[in-house]
């Protein structure tokens, strides 16, 4: 033990320079060991807690994101069945049987520009 | 030295106990999580891993309007409906909910089915639409399921239905495009594996989590134009039943790039219903798959190869004596009377036998159908014109047909002369108007095609394929000389020049086959055939029609021809072509 801390000693004496102040600061608090464990399990409880607290966190925006697809599946499917109506109001038997059509008339004639 | 525990300290023996409860603790999650570790990880994730398949749209088939690409085929999604009836108490108030929201839609029976109470699944309605399914699901009715799938849905009807095909119940293409490109449409399925809560929601947490997005199939775009396709139909309907048959085709080509701008074939069906469809004939596309002994519309081709390889020139003669001889057979003409010296131009213009078969034996030593002459004949028919096998369109059921090779026993010289003028040999009608288009467009063979691109990214333009090129079946010297020819040929014959729109040049030629019962040629059913082109200076489409019932004499140019010609003026208009002059 005295070897350790004349080893000690001069290593401190070795990195410390000249003309500094060193001040060693002893609390008048002292914490035995069942306090010891109590700080550990009230920091494991913490942190548990802060892992708890963001594992929610993230599940709540899973839950927002499932909402969200569910949304746009919803909106893709009224896309489509937009487009077919869309498709079959444009499709050429429409366009034939529509009151437009039945008022058109064949040219008679047909002139082509040079 | 003494334990601390043993000096009788309260909080000695308290932290004793807990190092004890500690060490069980510890002793007992190292058991779990780490010597039982693989059996409750397994556990684990049987109960909270997820896997499911993200399935890929199937691309749309669009058609082209003009310039401009409609879909043809189109997905949408339906629902079933279904019922627990061990969880439904009050069967008539859901039937009552149902009839009113899916009347249309509920199997016949589907009050009797909730009456079932020991089965739990009863499918009580199919193809509701989305908006049923969402009435439905507001009522919230207990022990109601539903179930989604997508459908195709055709919102032109039945347009060019033999040349899409279908989609069968398992989501494979039958027939057609549907099932040529099948591969390219379905796309590729996806996959998402992940952890979820009780709900079946998908959790980010875990790290065994795999998303792999979904590839949809190609949205491929079609030559087919749904203005020439919807005409090319009308126009078949009409000339079977001003001709009285019962069964038809009309092919519409662009001979400049390949593509084919209509199929349409009689009698049809309709693909939203192919459930319903009885005769499984009806899927086919005859213009690929029926192959056929086109008659003399083939003498187009034995003219070419005689002119491309110098053995005559329209103005050649040869004197015709309505017969010819060919070892121990005799050929006969058609039409005959027309005996005396005949040019090339009059074998075209009134389809003289006795005139290709000379054209063939001139191709050998001028009297005979040797082998070099038949060697000739195959080179061109089979390997320039693509005769007698499959032309590669991206159509599912094409046939290869058949054109005997001279090396074969069958390949003699009186199969040879019959060749001459489309017999005894098996085409269908896309190898003979794809060869006819590359006859009379500057001798190119393009790769007939179906298939114009894919849809771009803004849903509204087309990433284009390059037309192809496969071969120079004739010169281009002999494909002006072969349009001035057949030009001529549809002006010999009254009715059809003065049905022709004037100041463009129009040409084409007759077929009449004498059909095949039981090995034998019976000449109380024929099937007539029209080929022709038709554009300004230079062809801007081919079109082929073919006409047949059963037990009738049809003829080409009296039956298909009409057919033609109506097709014809009406293309002029549509690309709108301006007349010389």
């Amino acid at each position: 033990m005295s070897y350790s801390s004349q080893q000690y000693t001069a290593r401190r004496q070795q990195n410390w320079g000249r003309n500094q102040n060193t001040t060693r600061y002893v609390s008048n608090v002292k914490l035995g060991p069942v306090a010891h464990t109590v700080l550990v399990a009230l920091m494991i409880t913490v942190l548990g807690l802060i892992y708890l607290t963001q594992a929610t966190r993230a599940t709540s925006y899973d839950y927002e994101i499932d909402r969200i697809d569910s949304k746009i599946s919803e909106l893709a499917v009224q896309k489509e069945n937009l487009e077919i109506e869309n498709a079959r109001l444009t499709s050429l038997n429409t366009v034939k049987n529509s009151t437009v059509a039945a008022e058109m008339t064949s040219p008679a004639h047909v002139s082509y520009t040079q | 030295m003494k334990l601390e525990l043993q000096q009788g300290s309260r909080s000695r023996i308290l932290m004793g106990l807990v190092l004890v409860v500690v060490i069980i603790y510890i002793g007992r999650l190292f058991y779990l999580q780490v010597i039982r570790h693989d059996y409750y990880t397994l556990q684990a994730d049987v109960e909270q891993l997820k896997s499911r398949v993200i399935p890929a749209k199937r691309g749309l088939i669009y058609a082209m309007d003009g310039n401009t690409p409609v879909p043809l085929v189109m997905n949408q999604s339906v629902y079933t409906v279904f019922a627990d009836p061990q969880i439904i108490k009050n069967d008539a108030a859901v039937a009552k909910v149902i009839n009113e929201v899916a009347g249309g839609n509920t199997r016949s029976n589907f009050e009797s089915l909730l009456a079932k109470k020991d089965t739990r699944y009863q499918i009580l309605a199919t193809k509701l639409t989305h908006m049923q399914a969402e009435k439905l699901k507001e009522k919230n009715l207990l022990g109601i399921g539903f179930h989604e799938e997508t459908q195709r849905v055709y919102p032109e009807g039945t347009l060019a239905s033999q040349a899409l095909g279908f989609v069968n119940a398992e989501g494979n293409g039958n027939y057609g495009v549907e099932a040529a490109l099948n591969e390219r449409l379905s796309g590729i399925d996806g996959q998402l594996r992940t952890v979820t809560d009780v709900r079946d929601v998908p959790l980010t947490i875990g790290d065994q989590n795999i998303h792999i997005p979904a590839k949809d199939g190609d949205n491929i775009v079609l030559s087919i134009d749904r203005n020439v396709q919807s005409y090319a139909e009308d126009a078949l309907k009409r000339g079977l039943d001003k001709a009285g048959a019962t069964q038809g085709s009309v092919l519409v080509m662009n001979p400049n790039n390949g593509q084919v701008l209509a199929m349409a074939n009689y009698p049809t069906y309709d693909p939203a219903k192919f459930s319903e469809v009885q005769d499984a004939a009806l899927f086919n596309n005859a213009i690929i798959s029926a192959p056929y002994e086109p008659a003399s519309v083939i003498k187009t081709f034995t003219i070419a190869t005689g002119i491309d390889r110098g053995v005559i020139t329209p103005q050649s003669t040869y004197v015709n004596t309505d017969s010819i001889r060919v070892y121990d057979a005799t050929i006969r003409n058609a039409y005959p009377g027309l005996t005396g010296t005949r040019t090339m131009q009059d074998v075209l213009d009134n389809s003289l036998n006795t005139g290709t078969v000379t054209v063939a034996q001139r191709l050998g030593d001028g009297t005979n159908i040797n082998r070099q002459a038949r060697d000739t004949m195959y080179d061109y028919f089979y390997n320039r014109f693509g005769l007698g096998h499959g032309t590669g369109i991206e159509l599912a059921n094409e046939s290869a047909g058949l054109v005997i090779s001279p090396e074969q026993q069958e390949g003699n010289a009186v199969r040879y002369s019959n060749m001459t003028f489309g017999q005894g040999l098996n085409v269908t009608m896309i190898q003979v108007a794809a060869g006819f288009s590359a006859v009379v467009s500057g001798g190119n063979y393009y790769q007939p095609t179906v298939v114009a691109g894919t849809l771009g990214e803004d849903g509204k333009t087309v990433n284009g394929k390059e037309p192809r090129i496969v071969r120079q079946s004739v010169s281009a010297a002999t494909s002006e000389t072969m349009r001035t020819m057949l030009h001529n040929a549809r002006q010999s014959v009254n009715y059809m020049r003065d049905a022709d729109k004037k100041g463009y040049t129009i040409g084409g030629k007759t077929g009449t086959a004498e059909t095949l019962k039981n090995g034998a040629y019976v000449k109380s059913e024929t099937v007539g055939t029209y080929l022709g082109y038709g554009g300004k200076d230079t062809p801007e489409y081919v079109i082929m029609v073919q006409v047949a019932a059963p037990n009738r004499n049809l003829e080409g140019g009296l039956h298909a021809s009409p057919i033609f010609t109506d097709v014809s003026n009406w293309m002029i208009d549509y690309l709108s072509i301006p007349p010389k002059g």
